[in-house]
């Protein structure tokens, strides 16, 4: 008897922290369904997500937003995937593959806006450089990269962290892989890129799609690096959540909750993609 | 791709990618101007470093504060993964794989939509602008990592050690304390590192539940981004680097101790 209760006990503080995680999301969920019984807002409606889908604004933060996830997990995804391969198919010792994953991985998003606006910006490192070499002859001719319309700063410094990323999810399972059935690729002829294409790739897709998402959901959601890299407009989606719910008109509050609704919405869509991306391609090597 | 490309090219490359802007963090810090278009800084001071050391006291409690609360996160983390991972190894738990899947959530769940979510329901528990608050939200987007470290940790040492001091006639708890406790030391330790450093860096949570009485580093600096004050902003950054970094190695030094004393003797 005394058993069987003993791993739901050892479980319980790890079950109160999802339930309070859930909690949260569904009390922002019915908040954006404006019922807010401390605002004296009680009756449910869809106004606040049909007011917010005839804002322009608002409909260019969404898109602004997509851009800049898409193109950074994108672009992240692939190069991690190119380096890891050179990392892997080079037999690269653990130091290096060490450095290169744990420093940017541990360094905080807000000291990587620091030295990107140190680096990037129109008086930064680049533009010192350009005009010592010629190519510009005043700050202003440096392209506008951090706080620009395309957010190319903001993808330039997600790039920075999620590359790492990349090759910390994937370094493992692909050295794994290309050291055994790589390995016997090339043993009946395949050269270095071919086993690399037809082998080690397709087997790892499983685990590159699975760090691909986490970094898309991640990115989509992240608020300091739009808030500190990112133009007045348009805004990230959760910068323009929050500048939302600090409004101080608490009638806004379901705004936010509802372009929060937005976001949850996004994520949820993109896992049953996930999902049903998996189920098709059944596993793959573990 | 030729061998001697890429030891020659590519790997100094990362090798800099990586570091350089580690670097200008570091030199900014000492930064007092830097005149167009100057490639070097043209004059430096420690400015900006007595300008944070003025107040000793304020800059050692924000230290204080920081590592208390991130330290707490660990220490529960651990403690609540630790539990878990025992409970999914050692006996049999209906729900396994809901449990496990919904141990995930963090990652698929945006900070920002969880914290203001939670704010609401802090506010009425009173644990709104609070040190517990915010831990408690720090403590969720932790969890999952520990969590899976843990599990994949307490997997691969087992059940048969236990078992077998079990049959020798030690009690359950004595089993646990003597055997897999310190067997599993190396992975609290990488487990408590990776929760502190997830909890260090957190802005937003921070933010939205401390409600600006909840000071952070991360909380003190963002203002001196936002207002172009690099050197100060700089200096912040470089206490947060050099703190995360002294936490990690200990960790993790302390950890490769504790696997030395057990496998070698």
């Amino acid at each position: 008897m005394k058993k069987k209760f003993t791993p739901y006990l050892l479980l319980l503080p790890q079950i109160g922290l999802t339930l309070l995680l859930i909690t949260s999301l569904l009390t922002g969920i019915i908040q954006s369904f404006g019922v807010i019984p401390a605002f004296n807002l009680f009756k449910p409606s869809l106004k606040y997500y049909i007011e917010i889908f005839a804002r322009p604004d608002i409909i260019n933060s969404i898109f602004f937003s997509l851009k800049i996830t898409l193109i950074s997990s994108l672009l992240a995804t692939f190069i991690g995937l190119v380096i890891c391969g050179l990392l892997v198919s080079n037999k690269e010792k653990t130091p290096l593959v060490n450095i290169i994953t744990h420093i940017p991985i541990t360094v905080p998003h807000i000291v990587v806006a620091l030295f990107t606006v140190i680096i990037f910006s129109q008086n930064g490192v680049f533009a010192r450089l350009a005009y010592l070499l010629g190519f510009i002859s005043e700050q202003q001719e440096f392209p506008r990269l951090i706080y620009d319309q395309n957010g190319i700063g903001v993808i330039i410094s997600y790039l920075w962290k999620e590359i790492p990323f990349i090759i910390y999810f994937i370094h493992s399972l692909m050295s794994r892989v290309e050291g055994s059935l790589g390995e016997a690729a090339r043993d009946l002829g395949a050269n270095k890129f071919q086993s690399f294409i037809k082998v080690t790739l397709p087997l790892s897709s499983r685990v590159i799609i699975s760090g691909f998402l986490i970094i898309f959901i991640f990115t989509l959601g992240a608020y300091e690096l739009p808030l500190l890299l990112g133009a007045t407009i348009p805004k990230a989606l959760p910068v323009l959540a929050y500048q939302e719910y600090l409004h101080p008109d608490l009638r806004h509050r379901p705004y936010a909750m509802a372009l929060n609704g937005i976001i949850i919405l996004i994520s949820l869509i993109s896992s049953i993609i996930y999902y049903f991306l998996m189920k098709k391609r059944g596993g793959g090597y573990e | 791709m030729s061998k001697k490309l890429y030891s020659r090219f590519l790997k100094p490359l990362f090798i800099i990618l990586i570091f350089f802007p580690l670097l200008t963090i570091f030199v900014w810090s000492f930064i007092e101007r830097w005149e167009w278009p100057s490639l070097v800084p043209t004059v430096f001071s420690n400015r900006a470093m007595n300008v944070i050391f003025r107040n000793k006291q304020d800059f050692f409690k924000l230290i204080g504060s920081g590592i208390l609360i991130s330290g707490m996160v660990a220490l529960l983390s651990v403690i609540t993964s630790t539990m878990a991972a025992r409970a999914f190894v050692f006996y049999e738990v209906k729900y396994k794989n809901l449990i496990n899947f919904l141990s995930l959530l963090p990652f698929m769940v945006p900070a920002t939509v969880f914290g203001m979510g939670i704010q609401s329901i802090f506010i009425k528990w009173g644990l709104n602008n609070s040190i517990l608050g915010v831990v408690i939200a720090h403590l969720i987007y932790s969890q999952p990592y520990a969590f899976q470290l843990m599990l994949a940790g307490t997997e691969s040492i087992g059940r048969t050690y236990e078992e077998l001091a079990r049959s020798l006639g030690a009690n359950a708890w004595q089993a646990f304390y003597k055997i897999s406790l310190p067997m599993l030391m190396p992975v609290i330790l990488a487990s408590a590192s990776m929760a502190f450093v997830v909890s260090f860096g957190q802005y937003f949570l921070t933010l939205i539940v401390g409600g600006g009485q909840v000071k952070t580093f991360a909380i003190v600096m963002v203002p001196y981004i936002q207002s172009g004050e690099r050197n100060i902003a700089a200096i912040y950054s470089l206490f947060f680097l050099i703190i995360l970094f002294i936490i990690n190695h200990l960790l993790n030094y302390v950890g490769k101790k504790v696997e030395e004393k057990i496998y070698k003797g």
